[in-house]
């Protein structure tokens, strides 16, 4: 089961996924671009009455992203003020024209009469609106400027206009090059101005606080929630450092850079990155009045936390442990109860690298609970189910408890934990071996339209939860041999998580356990052994029950059994009850091979018991069916027919096709050993429903594709028919056995004696 | 006039060959023509550098003084110009000269009509910044006639019309536009052109960061390679090579030069050879009362041997001399700082810092006035800034390093430390320092193996190996901790200090229990005696000394030969000397 708290990281800036902290106090300043805005403001109030009431609106929608958002090039502008009126965009460029190729009073005058639209009995612009708090800010910030300041500002204005001319005139220009020796003298200058040129995109426009404001938290955002439609990283970086280079102050971008490092696996520069943000923080957080030193001391805590994150996330627990000792004894001494625990919550994370602690999270439940920190407190709730679903508590209380943090979430609408209690509930049920459940769960996820994605616009987001549901979704559909679904869903998920991105793993984990069983069953066993080292690499136990299976499968048997052993023993030391549970039916399956069936069962009793006790009710019927195999084969099908009952039910309601498969041709097999003792009459019933069984396993295998099944099921069948005396449906059963038969290579296990 | 004219003018001081130095006259006359010519056009400091240099030769005889430079017929029709505009450049009216320059021919009045625009272009850029519209303004406030001024000077280059002053503009232009391969490049060309111009090769030091890149470039075979090499040693740190350099040269005849001296002096500065640096400042003061340069140096020393009267007079005589100059707030700077009057030294660096916001020393400084004050908030600042100049300031990471020590977030500091360590690998602060926090994150390991390598590149606190023997005692190592307190009391020793340190007596005290608990009676009891000459360790010892005489007693006579103190260094009881070697320890086991 993938976990599913690992990667959610403390961050003090970003919470749901938005820039909070704006330390530097914006102060407006006059640009160009907003002078355009001014004049489009002016404009509109002149036009006033003769402006259609559709024309209107759209302006309206137009003005508030323009105001709010960030500076842009005078073509875009009026291209945008096309769109809704052309007409006015027109009068635009003409007054903008005017001033930029006028003088410098011509600008004067446009700001003084801009107060005008103030006065007045009944005043154009409201004073308080969106449009009119704009105004006064705009000429507050102009009033303020020195006489060099508002020559310059004035000089940006002509070339920000003239920029737009050129760019007119650039088009008409190259249409009318004919003269030869011109374009010589262009080339050359060209040439010149090439490796300039190059630096002036990288430079291209110093953003303005806003913009650079705007371009970070969008970035950060989506960073956390579709890191697909960010920048590129090398991109991001870019754009972060000519953000930096013009304004070294802006400490976020430092943590912009961070987590952009993160995405690359850069332990030394996303080190940097964080060190020099946190460096930057307790400036600022020194000179807020407000904060004090407390905001100071508060920064150094949240700093050392985040180093703690940082190596936890490459995967240097140690470091990480002594970073977090660190953050938790500087809390400590400044009683910051809300740090600590942030701080005791990581704890766990680590410690339960190490060991279980559930202990600590309990605790760390309480706390949070206490003192008012609904995300720790379920995100702590979360985990502990998850650590209590292993070790087997009782399900209803584990989904009650679910509920209940449920509950909590969409109170404090954390819309992000919605998502991943839903995946965890699909993980549940699937380690319960409910894949109906699991499939629902699945399903509701996906379909259900998450509360951030109002806000950003993203349809679905590309979180953790997302990948670990879909990644169920596409094993549960290849178990029911919809192969084509899953390699869809697969192919979908290759898409939405490109393979450098965090979750890229859990994937890439899912795609090769499908391909190896499709290998299995298709008796490709090199094709099988070729995965193994791809899954190792991802997840090492996972890793070597595999390469057993495959050794099992060509038949060395005491390599596979003495692998099964260690991974046997190194299981129930980090207490993988699951693992185990497929390990001893592994080992079972070896012994029964060897047709040793006397000692093959205590070890399936053995499995039986975890399964039971872990409630993990597939394994628990899948260990059913081998024990009923062994009984057939110890001589008592009765007995054998009669657990059976008790595991088919389950099998048949959320098996794997091959399982089920698999089940009824056991099914069979013990009907028609069992038939043996009966009266005439009473037999050839047994063997029509063993017939009738065997078919329903034969419509199994064929849906998976597995020939080696089908042809022992055709030629228990052809035997059967031959029984029965029905010659041609005998016939038919042989000659399709033999057309597999030719297709496949036969091997030495008798057929009788093989389940699986 | 083409490149041969350029080479004509040239040739007419073409340098002697590599290294030659002997013939001193002719590089005499050399310096003077070419502290002649950069005066001309305006280039101040290479003149001065010439002229120093100049001063520190012989006098030449009347006959053999150099002739004045032959005026060209376009130099005599560009003449009035450039007198004009030469006058106005003086007084630093650069567009003023620029204009009157304007269409000159001559390589003199063109090189000085860019190069006043040049400077008019900087001088603005220093104007802007004051008043610019909103910090977003703020870091991109740029010489606006550098772009023009590029087009045109690589038009000329491309042309080959460029002649070694002219070279070296375009080079400055070129990396003032951040275009750092391609200035090398012209600078190494410039260099080849008029290799007595010494602000090119200065320049090349500025961007040369490593041996490696020194190594692939192709210079010039002339006397002044000597010293640029001398020179860039120095910035590079490359200390013994430098000091081999600046000493050939004294050898060859510059040993009056006050530019040699200085810069030797800075080099012991740097390998904190502190008594040698200092000896040479007092001289270099002596020969050059009035020099300003190199000071704040010298004021790091006075301030590194807390010798409080020196540091006094010099910040008067500085402060008489100029008090608006940078290196004057630095050393004023210092003294209040080593009167424990922080806040005032703060403020005069500054001060430093508004003379020249690109003075790098001036951030470390007052990062450390402010760690002094306590206010690690602004120290964090000021060394952070102090970064953002230079990522190569050791000091400043060593600083940050130690502010968040003081801040108790040992583990956090390590980062910076290592930084600083991966500055200086030789450096033995920076390891013990990295050392302490280790054995605060009670990694021995690690803090072992800093320490050891502490001690292997050469202590200089020499507290690595008492630190080394507690750890090793902490250990139960005690075998190694003896050893180590061994080599302590010899290093102590043959050091022939007699000052009282601190730690010697807790190292006689180990030692004697040791030898003690091994039953080497002699050993013991003479270590116990050094004990007795402690006043903290007196009890101890001589209650030990009556136990050995006890046990001594009881068992055999001893023996009566008495061998050399075996905790004398080995150079001092015989002839063959201690040699220190570097086990290859592996530092960078940890993850970053």
């Amino acid at each position: 089961m993938a976990s599913v708290h690992e990667s959610l990281y403390f961050n003090p800036m970003l919470s749901n996924g938005v820039v909070h902290a704006n330390v530097f106090g914006v102060r407006d300043w006059v640009t160009p671009h907003k002078m355009a805005l001014l004049v489009l403001l002016s404009e509109l109030g002149r036009a006033g009455a003769q402006l259609g009431l559709l024309e209107r609106r759209r302006l309206n929608r137009l003005l508030l992203p323009l105001l709010q958002g960030p500076d842009m090039a005078l073509s875009r502008l009026r291209k945008a003020i096309e769109e809704c009126c052309p007409h006015l965009a027109g009068s635009v460029h003409i007054r903008l024209k005017l001033m930029a190729e006028g003088e410098l009073k011509d600008m004067e005058q446009f700001f003084d009469d801009l107060s005008d639209s103030f006065s007045g009995t009944e005043p154009e612009v409201h004073k308080t609106s969106v449009v009119g708090l704009f105004l006064r800010h705009m000429i507050l910030a102009y009033n303020k400027l020195s006489f060099s300041q508002v020559y310059k500002l004035y000089t940006a204005l002509q070339q920000y206009f003239q920029k737009d001319e050129k760019k007119d005139g650039a088009d008409e220009n190259e249409m009318e090059l004919t003269n030869p020796e011109e374009l010589d003298g262009k080339m050359e200058k060209e040439e010149l101005d090439g490796p300039l040129r190059e630096e002036e995109i990288a430079c291209s426009g110093p953003l303005s606080q806003k913009q650079a404001e705007y371009f970070l938290s969008q970035q950060a955002s989506l960073l956390k929630n579709d890191e697909t439609k960010a920048l590129a990283p090398a991109s991001l970086q870019k754009e972060l450092n000519n953000l930096l280079k013009f304004n070294p102050d802006f400490a976020e971008a430092h943590y912009l850079s961070y987590l952009n490092s993160l995405r690359v696996q850069d332990v030394f520069s996303s080190t940097h990155s964080l060190l020099h943000y946190f460096d930057r923080l307790i400036l600022t957080g020194a000179e807020s009045k407000s904060n004090g030193d407390e905001g100071y001391g508060r920064s150094l805590r949240y700093a050392a936390l985040n180093l703690a994150a940082l190596h936890c996330r490459f995967g240097h627990y140690q470091q990480a442990e002594l970073a977090l000792q660190e953050a938790i004894r500087i809390a400590q001494e400044s009683n910051d109860h809300v740090c600590l625990q942030h701080c005791l919550s990581w704890l766990y994370i680590l410690e339960q690298k190490i060991f279980d602690s559930c202990v600590l999270l309990e605790h760390s439940v309480n706390k949070s609970l206490h003192f008012g920190l609904p995300y720790l407190a379920s995100l702590g709730i979360q985990s502990l189910v998850q650590q209590r679903a292993f070790a087997g508590k009782a399900a209803n209380k584990l989904m009650d408890a679910l509920k209940d943090s449920d509950l909590l979430h969409w109170k404090h609408s954390l819309s992000e934990l919605i998502d991943i209690s839903i995946a965890q509930k699909t993980a549940i049920w699937r380690l319960y071996g409910r894949s109906t459940m699991a499939l629902q769960q699945a399903q509701t996820l996906l379909s259900m339209n998450s509360l951030e994605a109002v806000n950003v616009g993203v349809q679905q987001n590309n979180t953790e939860s997302f990948a670990v549901v879909l990644c169920h979704l596409a094993e549960l559909h290849a178990e029911q041999g919809y192969f084509a679904a899953a390699s869809e869903i697969l192919k979908h998920l290759k898409e939405r998580f490109p393979p450098n991105s965090q979750h890229a793993q859990l994937w890439m984990l899912f795609d090769q356990k499908i391909q190896f069983e499709r290998a299995m069953n298709d008796g490709r066993y090199h094709v099988a052994d070729s995965l193994v080292a791809g899954i190792t690499a991802l997840n090492s136990i996972e890793g070597v029950y595999r390469k057993a299976i495959v050794l099992k499968a060509q038949n060395q048997m005491s390599e596979a059994h003495k692998l099964l052993q260690k991974l046997l023993i190194h299981c129930q030391k980090i207490k993988n009850t699951e693992m185990v549970i497929r390990v001893l039916l592994s080992i079972a399956e070896l012994y029964w091979r060897s047709s040793c069936h006397t000692i093959a069962l205590p070890v399936l009793l053995q499995a039986l018991a975890l399964a039971q006790e872990y409630s993990l009710q597939y394994l628990a019927s899948e260990t059913v069916l081998n024990l009923a195999f062994s009984q057939l084969i110890l001589g008592i099908p009765e007995q054998a027919l009669n657990i059976l009952h008790m595991a088919i039910e389950p099998v048949l309601a959320h098996g794997a096709v091959l399982d089920k498969g698999c089940a009824m041709f056991l099914v069979a097999k013990c009907q028609v050993a069992s038939a043996a003792s009966y009266t005439p009459q009473k037999k050839i019933e047994a063997l029509e429903s063993a017939i009738l069984n065997l078919n329903e396993a034969k419509s199994y295998f064929a849906k998976v594709d597995c020939k080696e099944q089908l042809r022992d099921v055709l030629y228990f069948q052809a035997r059967l028919f031959h029984t029965l005396g029905r010659t041609q449906e005998r016939n038919k059963c042989a000659m399709l056995f033999r057309q597999l038969h030719q297709e496949l290579p036969a091997h030495g296990v008798p057929l009788i004696n093989a389940f699986k | 006039i083409g490149r041969a004219g350029a080479m004509a003018a040239a040739g007419m001081v073409a340098a002697a060959g590599g290294g030659d130095f002997s013939d001193l006259r002719e590089i005499k006359k050399q310096l003077l023509s070419v502290a002649e010519r950069s005066r001309e056009r305006g280039l101040q400091h290479s003149g001065k550098w010439a002229a120093e240099l100049a001063f520190a030769l012989e006098p030449l005889p009347l006959s053999e003084l150099p002739p004045p430079p032959v005026l060209t017929e376009e130099d005599a029709r560009d003449l009035d110009a450039y007198t004009l505009a030469k006058s106005y450049f003086d007084l630093k009216e650069y567009d003023r000269a620029a204009y009157f320059l304007q269409g000159c021919k001559s390589q003199k009045a063109y090189f000085l009509y860019m190069y006043s625009r040049y400077l008019s272009g900087e001088k603005k850029k220093d104007d802007e910044t004051v008043d610019s519209l909103g910090p977003l303004e703020k870091g991109q406030v740029k010489n606006e006639a550098l772009r023009e001024l590029r087009v045109e000077l690589s038009k000329k280059h491309k042309a080959q019309e460029l002649d070694g002053f002219g070279l070296y503009l375009y080079g400055v232009v070129l990396r003032k536009l951040d275009l750092v391969k391609e200035a090398i490049d012209v600078f190494v060309e410039a260099a080849h052109v008029l290799p007595l111009h010494w602000g090119a090769w200065l320049e090349l030091c500025n961007l040369i960061t490593d041996k490696e890149m020194l190594k692939f470039l192709s210079l010039p075979d002339t006397w002044m390679k000597e010293f640029f090499l001398a020179h860039i040693y120095t910035e590079l740190q490359l200390i013994e090579e430098a000091l081999q350099k600046y000493q050939s040269l004294i050898d060859a005849g510059f040993s009056k030069s006050t530019y040699i001296i200085s810069q030797i002096a800075v080099a012991y500065h740097n390998i904190r050879d502190i008594d040698k640096a200092l000896s040479i400042f007092n001289e270099l003061r002596k020969q050059d009362p009035y020099r300003i340069e190199n000071m704040d140096t010298f004021s790091n020393l006075l301030y590194v041997r807390s010798m409080k009267p020196e540091l006094s007079y010099l910040a008067h005589n500085l402060c008489e001399i100029d008090k608006y100059r940078v290196e004057t707030c630095c050393v004023i700077g210092n003294y209040y700082s080593l009167r424990s009057q922080h806040e005032k030294a703060a403020l005069y660096f500054q001060r430093a810092l508004k003379l020249n916001p690109r003075y790098l020393g001036a951030w470390t400084l007052m990062g450390h006035e402010y760690m002094e004050m306590k206010n690690t908030s602004a120290a964090i600042q000021a060394y952070r800034h102090a970064i953002e100049v230079n990522k190569r300031d050791y000091r400043a990471w060593y600083g940050l390093g130690q502010t968040y020590e003081i801040l108790k977030m040992p583990f956090y500091c390590l980062y910076y430390y290592r930084r600083a360590h991966q500055l200086r690998p030789n450096d033995s602060r920076m390891l013990v320092a990295l050392g302490e926090c280790y054995e605060k994150l009670n990694q021995l390991v690690e803090a072992k193996k800093c320490y050891w390598r502490a001690y292997a590149v050469g202590d200089v606190e020499k507290m690595a190996l008492v630190k080394l023997a507690k750890l090793h005692e902490q250990l139960n190592e005690s075998e190694q901790a003896a050893q180590c307190y061994i080599k302590y009391i010899q290093d102590i020793y043959s050091c022939g200090e007699v000052v009282e340190h601190l730690e010697v007596s807790t190292a006689f005290r180990y030692l004697a229990q040791y030898y003690f608990k091994c039953k080497l009676w002699d050993e013991a009891s003479a270590c116990a005696q050094k004990c007795c000459a402690f006043n903290d360790t007196r009890e101890e010892g001589k209650a030990l000394l009556r136990q050995i005489l006890q046990l001594r007693n009881q068992g055999e006579t001893s023996s009566t030969d008495v061998a050399a103190p075996f905790f004398l260094p080995a150079s001092l009881s015989a002839n063959n000397t201690p040699t220190r070697r570097v086990s290859p320890l592996n530092l960078s086991s940890v993850t970053p």
